[in-house]
């Protein structure tokens, strides 16, 4: 293999013949920046790293099939270490130094809704799997596109099934975040509606002990426990309802009950006959298929199929607009999305029908990924599995 | 490239008032204030509720964080008057964390975990892109008036007692200072200064929420004051400017290195930041500018009786 050198002079000169090119030049010829904000580190750290390689999977399929506008696609993956204050700190290394067009996968609500004025004032693109009402509320002047479904749809669903198992008490545990307020409210609406009560308290999830509140939540005596919170705080939630001798169903989001929760409590009886919801991606969809086989798993996380969407449907509006910037991203994700022509599951077929001339309706692994005007997401299938010895087995999908 | 300098170099600013901030109370007099985060969130919730809700001027809502931070400065020393070293150690990361509950749960007021966006910046719609440059100009210039006052105080007979509580409150008790009143006025005016830096925070990033006042900011300033130089103001600067320099630097470095996951080179940067830390403290045990005591003016001689 021969060792490339570049030296000193070699570099300088190159630098300056590239400042010398006229910048239509260049244009034409540098590649097109785009961005994945995951948290790598920190309490969204097992998902982060996959969204981030399913997103290099897509750019280097695109690459191969030569680009888009005859441009290279680079990726630039950062970490928000779970935290806004790191991701906004990162998000303005990736506006400001790589000078990305969209940036996306951006996973906590309060990393996005502290990331997206950057995002907006810069007219660099957001493309978000937060799940907080509150943040397609934003003055984002369309700079931002959701593909998970908010927790108005996502809870109204849940206190469906809850229903449909027959409960007649329900008490929710959940702590402080984002959507607290509003999961409360909604169940308080959808539960009576269906001769169902529902109580519910709020925990501060770092704490490490939640005796008190499995004290306080038995005292009303419920059929079903909503376990509302994030993987570390739901461990040790569930070894406390455990030990309180809890006979009732326990039900939980997908997001959090997961394997890892099952490998960390490590005790199969706390976890036998727990349900899990989340919203399903696109099962047996073409997209579905190259997502398992970018990541090599059977089951990807909703997450990593919507950071493959997100990437599609920013590189194929950059192909519709014929030009790579937030702003033509923002005017054309919608004509790539939505609104009929050729249905297509990857951004490689996309940009080669857009440069034939023709109309594309992308259709994803997370979904239909079709949008309404601020930003939200109009239909999304939901799964619900419950764990029987140990492995999450298939309670129906609808 | 050059707006995210000149914002690395804004938060580097407002790192540096926190730094200064610690640097009078656990430099020079000796207090261990792990509340450091606390009274941040305070300065930066009272200005950004004070510019939206209450529609104030950004100045006064700079003015409101400072009487706020320095109103539960005082709040603090005054209910802790008994305390020393660990003990109140403990209890200002307790406020800390009562603060931050506090911000979370109390959504009447702060709009819960939520928290508050679109907090206003000076001038922010007229200046457009220059808004990043003239906001750092008025941090630098906040950061100045400031680190010349610590300076003035940190050679001042006020300074020379504040250093005699931290090496012996009993000692300058006797020696007829008050302690518990230099003590207080102290913390309240360190206090002051992070609520300041709060604010700065809030009117130039335009979001808080409770999430962002974590503990790891405390650490952060503290590692920030220890490898600067504890009990020197300049060391405490210098510190708080070394320490945003590593944290983004790391960035840049770690991207360079070649077949590495996204995942690895995110925990190589975090690795690399230790490194540097341990090493710096390894070296230079006392910071990179380490606190130089004037010699106390001598009493005049000849000329009397």
């Amino acid at each position: 293999m021969t060792k490339l050198h570049i030296g000193r002079r070699t570099a300088i000169a190159s630098g300056v013949a590239a400042l010398a090119t006229p910048s239509i030049v260049r244009a034409q010829t540098d590649p097109i920046k785009i961005a994945t904000l995951t948290p790598l580190t920190g309490g969204g750290g097992s998902y982060g790293p996959v969204m981030a390689k399913v997103a290099a999977s897509v750019v280097e399929e695109v690459n191969k099939a030569g680009g888009v506008l005859g441009r290279r696609v680079v990726l630039v993956s950062e970490d928000d270490q779970t935290s806004p204050e790191p991701g906004v700190r990162a998000a303005r290394k990736l506006i400001d130094v790589d000078k990305v067009v969209a940036i996306c996968g951006t996973w906590a609500s309060s990393v996005t809704t502290a990331v997206a004025p950057l995002c907006w004032e810069s007219k660099t693109f957001l493309c978000t799997v937060s799940g907080a009402d509150s943040i397609t509320l934003l003055p984002h002047q369309g700079y931002l596109v959701r593909t998970q479904p908010n927790s108005t749809l996502q809870v109204t669903r849940v206190g469906e099934f809850m229903l449909s198992l027959g409960d007649k008490k329900v008490f929710t545990m959940i702590p402080q975040t984002p959507f607290t307020q509003s999961t409360i409210d909604i169940l308080n609406k959808v539960l009576p509606a269906g001769n169902a009560t529902h109580g519910s308290l709020i925990y501060d999830d770092k704490k490490t002990s939640f005796r008190t509140e499995v004290d306080q939540a038995l005292r009303a005596t419920p059929d079903v426990i909503l376990a509302n919170g994030y993987t570390p705080d739901t461990v040790v939630l569930l070894k406390d309802l455990y030990r309180a001798g809890f006979k009732g169903k326990i039900l939980g989001f997908a997001y959090s009950i997961n394997q890892k929760l099952v490998d960390q409590i490590g005790q199969p009886e706390v976890v036998e006959g727990v349900y899990t919801f989340a919203p399903s991606p696109a099962e047996g969809s073409g997209a579905y298929d190259r997502v398992k086989a970018a990541v090599g798993s059977s089951n990807p996380d909703p997450y990593t199929c919507q950071v493959y969407d997100h990437v599609n449907m920013v590189l194929m509006s950059i192909a519709v607009a014929k030009t790579a910037t937030g702003e033509a991203i923002k005017d054309n994700i919608r004509k790539v999305t939505q609104g009929g022509g050729k249905s297509v599951d990857n951004a490689v077929d996309g940009i080669k029908e857009i440069a034939a001339g023709g109309k594309v309706d992308y259709s994803g692994a997370s979904g239909p990924c079709d949008f309404d005007a601020k930003g939200d997401i109009l239909d999304c299938k939901f799964r619900y599995e419950q764990i029987k010895a140990g492995k999450f087995t298939l309670v129906k999908l609808a | 490239m050059l707006h995210y300098i000149l914002f690395i170099a804004t938060i580097g600013g407002i790192y540096g008032l926190l730094a200064l901030s610690l640097n009078l109370i656990w430099g020079s007099a000796g207090m261990v204030n792990l509340g450091l985060a606390g009274f941040f969130a305070v300065g930066a919730y009272a200005s950004a509720l004070a510019t939206t809700s209450g529609g104030a001027p950004i100045l006064a809502g700079w003015a409101l964080a400072l009487i706020a931070g320095g109103a539960a400065g005082l709040v603090v020393t005054l209910s802790t008057t008994r305390l020393r070293e660990d003990y109140l150690a403990i209890v200002t990361l307790g406020f800390a964390e009562f603060v931050r509950l506090v911000a979370a749960n109390e959504i009447w007021l702060t709009r819960g975990i939520d928290g508050i966006s679109g907090i206003p910046g000076p001038w922010k719609a007229a200046l457009g892109q220059d808004f990043n440059a003239v906001y750092f100009l008025i941090v630098i210039a906040v950061v100045g008036a400031v680190f010349a006052l610590m300076r003035r105080i940190d050679r001042s007979p006020y300074g020379r007692v504040l250093r005699a509580i931290r090496e012996d409150a009993q000692v300058a008790q006797v020696a007829g200072k008050p302690v518990l009143h230099f003590k207080a006025q102290a913390f309240a005016l360190s206090a002051a200064i992070a609520g300041l830096a709060g604010a700065l925070y809030g009117n130039f990033t335009s979001y808080i929420a409770p999430d962002l006042f974590l503990p790891l900011i405390t650490v952060y300033i503290f590692l920030a004051v220890a490898a600067g130089g504890t009990g020197s103001p300049i060391g405490a600067l210098v510190g708080a400017y070394l320490l945003m320099t590593l944290l983004e630097s790391a960035r840049f470095v770690v991207a360079v290195i070649p077949a590495v996951t996204a995942v690895q080179r995110a925990a190589l940067k975090e690795l690399l930041i230790a490194v540097t830390l341990i090493v710096v403290l390894r070296l230079m045990p006392s910071g990179l500018l380490p606190e130089r005591i004037p010699p106390a003016p001598r009493p005049q001689t000849g000329g009397t009786t």
